[in-house]
């Protein structure tokens, strides 16, 4: 079942000296319910601009994308997202962070209900026992931590992730990578995470898009990442898949990148496997 | 150790971090670099206060004014000792004026015993001045009789070069007419050098004139301090005169048995008289009646002092301040919020920013008036006039104008730090509010004031110290009862004592807005958040 269509979305600023800057064009992706799709390509391509439109925080200039079935307008809590930086309110407590978009979301919830929902979002997290830290006495991965209880705390339709790990130790980064697979794969919330992290997309996804470079940026190729699930990180490191599949994500990066590609809608059907049975479509 | 954590974070809240380094230096640590401190901090400052304190002697008495000279620092000390001294005094008076009873009766006795220890000590002290006096006159003359006569010899022969040279010459004046032009020309520079030689004559008169002022203005520690203790002791007595007054024949309870008992005659007079005229005598009771009432609540009619007047400037700054926030902090969240807004305040906020309070006052004085023709029956008067504390402080129309203009000149800080507060909101938060789909006032409520918390109060720190300094000058235009009146009505009195009351004012008028700078860096502390924690 398709839960998101993205359809030639694209973006353009306003240039006045000429033509507008076309940093996004032609961006179509289809996202089943449930899948984990991941976003990668070099810094400055777009893929941050394709999940803030996802995300109703930028204005789309071409194209639309429907979600469950209705076209987005704005932002909503439909479509959590969990940035960078934490982003919390230094003024709450973990608690009062998670409840901020809990109060909104359940109007009509009563406060034992609200409370319960705060309560497993941080549980889900590990942060069971420090409900009440304010975030100046938590570590960054404990912030990032609470930043993803508020998002799944809404129960989202579809799940944004910009690069949600990025500015952490690769320690505490492993760990937060497998909070994350526990919670999807208890919850089945259809994600989209962008990242520059060939590893943190292989072990995660269930599908990489790769992006050309901007401007005028969208989709090179995609890619299927068939592990089962719930995966497990030694066995995956082990796995011959895994390093090719890092080789390919690699090698598109450092050749294939700044190729031009024709438009098309990319779905479940048209991948790019290594294992699966679904034919190469998108090489180049 | 627990102890010496705790003793730091109160040290640091309170902003009074120069006493840390004492606390570490206690504990032990590190003892080379908190000495250090405790000399950069505590040593140096001090030692430049002092160093202040000796030039301001040396420099002050050099320059003579119409009120004598210009302070010392031990002057302006026995200013504020004249001042508080006055303050206890009127203290005093009030109490006793309303002490019944036999503590009245004890209060009474035990003035009476110190006004004749006083009377002995002040004929004895008057004694001593008058020997002092003789003596130092005596010495004085001693003294200046050099330079008198010096004076004297130059100021003799000026006086007689002068007449002297004037008769020669006016006499060789006479031969002069049938004399050819040298000799007039010989004459002519004649003239001339009298007269330089008059001028150098005066000059050196003079020179010696500032010499003898000098020496007679040599001033006799012995003769001071007598004169000092007489003074004092004869402002005791006249205290203790009133005061015994006020406990005695004159206090409350003594006036209410006289007027109960002139009550109670004049009722049997009017119960049982048989002749005369009844309608007067009845009038008589009522009249009589409504004295005993009036004496039951009366009050000794104490004077402002400093003291009194210092509260009721706090309270005056702090009606202002409360409104200058009203005002201040919700137009500054809408000019954060709205550039239209915003765009429409600046004009009004860049005209009437740089405004003096000079130029508010009147303005606001007449307004005020305006809408009080009547004050003391107007609403708000009489309502404030109900206010427990507030009421004695004599709420007035100057008091509201004078809050009034502190709010019109303190309001502008808060009104733009709020802004820039709430403009300058992370757009991280703002789009976490917009995720979450907060609505307006969950946004306003939850992340916009939050985030601009500290500014603001930054702001209304500014506004604060605004606020206090332009009171002073409300106060003193507006003849406000407060500080402002005290330095006006010291300015007035001209005398040297009064000179060096208004210098006890500046140090006290520092030390508060000391203390309500120290209390808003505070309060801005508790609503600041370490939004920056280790990654």
């Amino acid at each position: 079942m398709r839960s998101v269509e993205i359809f030639k979305i694209g973006k353009a600023y306003p240039n006045p000296y000429g033509e507008p800057f076309r940093a996004v064009v032609d961006f179509s992706l289809n996202i089943d319910q449930g899948e984990f799709v991941g976003l990668i390509g070099h810094s400055g391509c777009g893929k941050s601009t394709v999940l803030t439109m996802l995300a109703g925080l930028n204005e789309i200039s071409e194209g639309g994308i429907v979600v469950s079935g209705r076209e987005i307008d704005g932002a909503g809590p439909d479509r959590a997202v969990v940035f960078q930086s934490p982003c919390l309110m230094p003024w709450s407590t973990a608690y009062g962070n998670v409840m901020l978009g809990v109060k909104n979301v359940y109007p009509h919830a009563s406060r034992a209900e609200r409370s319960q929902i705060v309560e497993s979002a941080l549980s889900s997290v590990g942060l069971a026992d420090s409900m009440e830290k304010y975030p100046r006495e938590m570590s960054g991965g404990m912030q990032q931590r609470v930043g993803i209880a508020r998002a799944i705390a809404l129960k989202p339709k579809l799940l944004l992730l910009d690069e949600p790990f990025g500015r952490l130790d690769s320690l505490t980064r492993m760990e937060l990578q497998d909070v994350m697979l526990d919670i999807l794969n208890r919850e089945k919330i259809t994600t989209l995470l962008v990242s520059h992290d060939v590893d943190e997309v292989v072990f995660l996804c269930d599908r990489v898009v790769m992006m050309t470079n901007g401007p005028e940026a969208t989709i090179g190729e995609v890619l299927a990442i068939d592990f089962e699930r719930p995966r497990d990180r030694t066995e995956i490191l082990q796995d011959p898949l895994y390093f090719r599949c890092l080789d390919h994500l690699v090698s598109f990066l450092t050749e294939r990148a700044h190729l031009r590609t024709e438009p098309r809608i990319h779905d479940s059907s048209n991948l790019l496997t290594f294992e699966g049975t679904k034919p190469e479509v998108a090489a180049h | 150790m627990e102890i010496k954590y705790r003793l730091l974070k109160v040290i640091d809240t309170a902003g009074l971090s120069f006493l840390s380094p004492v606390v570490r230096l206690a504990a032990g640590e590190e003892p080379r670099k908190q000495l250090k401190d405790i000399g950069r901090w505590i040593i140096v400052p001090v030692f430049a206060m002092v160093l202040f304190g000796v030039l301001w002697s040396i420099i002050a008495p050099r320059h003579k004014t119409k009120s004598g000279e210009v302070p010392t620092p031990a002057v302006v000390l026995e200013a504020w000792d004249g001042i508080s001294r006055f303050h206890d005094n009127e203290s005093a008076k009030e109490e006793g004026f309303q002490l019944t009873g036999d503590s009245r009766l004890a209060e009474l006795k035990q003035a009476v015993a110190r006004l004749s220890e006083v009377e002995s000590l002040e004929v004895a002290a008057n004694q001593r001045l008058k020997e002092v006096r003789e003596s130092t006159d005596t010495e004085k003359l001693k003294i200046i009789a050099p330079f008198k006569s010096a004076y004297d010899a130059k100021s003799n022969e000026y006086r007689d070069y002068r007449k002297s040279s004037a008769a020669r010459l006016k006499e060789l004046g006479g031969t002069l007419l049938e004399k050819g032009e040298s000799e007039r020309l010989a004459y002519l520079a004649d003239m001339r050098a009298v007269e330089v030689k008059t001028e150098e004559l005066k000059a050196e008169r003079d020179a010696l004139k500032v010499e003898l002022e000098a020496a007679e203005e040599q001033t006799f520690p012995d003769l001071k301090e007598a004169l000092k203790a007489s003074t004092l002791l004869g402002e005791e007595k006249q205290f203790l005169i009133k005061y015994i007054d006020l406990v005695g024949e004159s206090s409350r309870e003594f006036k209410l048995a006289a007027a109960q008992e002139t009550l109670k005659s004049s009722r049997q007079e009017f119960l049982t008289s048989t002749e005369g005229d009844l309608y007067k005598l009845c009038g008589n009771v009522i009249k009589n009646e409504k004295f005993t009432e009036t004496i039951g609540t009366s009050q000794y009619a104490k004077p402002w002092t400093l003291p009194k007047q210092i509260v009721r400037s706090l309270f005056c700054v702090f009606t202002g301040f409360l409104l200058a926030s009203i005002i201040a902090i919700p137009i500054g969240i809408l000019c954060g919020l709205s550039n239209t807004f915003m765009a429409a305040m600046t004009p009004f906020i860049a005209l009437f920013k740089p405004v003096s309070p000079l130029v508010w006052l009147p303005i606001v004085m007449i307004i005020v008036g305006g809408f009080m023709p009547d004050p003391d029956n107007h609403w708000l008067i009489v309502a404030l006039a109900k206010v427990p504390i507030l009421k004695e402080y004599k709420i007035d129309p100057m008091f509201l104008s004078s809050a009034i203009t502190v709010a019109l000149c303190s309001l502008w800080a808060t009104l733009v730090n709020t802004a820039l507060g709430v403009g300058s909101i992370d757009k991280d938060h703002l789009n976490v509010a917009r995720v979450l789909r907060l609505g307006f006032f969950a946004r306003l409520f939850k992340i916009i004031i939050p985030t601009a918390l500290p500014l603001i109060f930054a702001g209304l720190r500014i506004s604060l110290g605004v606020g206090w300094m332009v009171l002073v000058a409300a106060e003193i235009l507006s003849t406000s009862e407060g500080i402002g009146k005290f330095v006006n009505d010291m300015y007035t009195n001209g005398s040297a004592e009064s000179f060096a009351q208004i210098f006890v004012v500046v140090f006290i008028v520092g030390f508060i807005g000391m203390v309500l700078d120290r209390i808003m860096v505070f309060l801005q502390r508790l609503v600041s958040f370490d939004t920056s924690p280790a990654l």
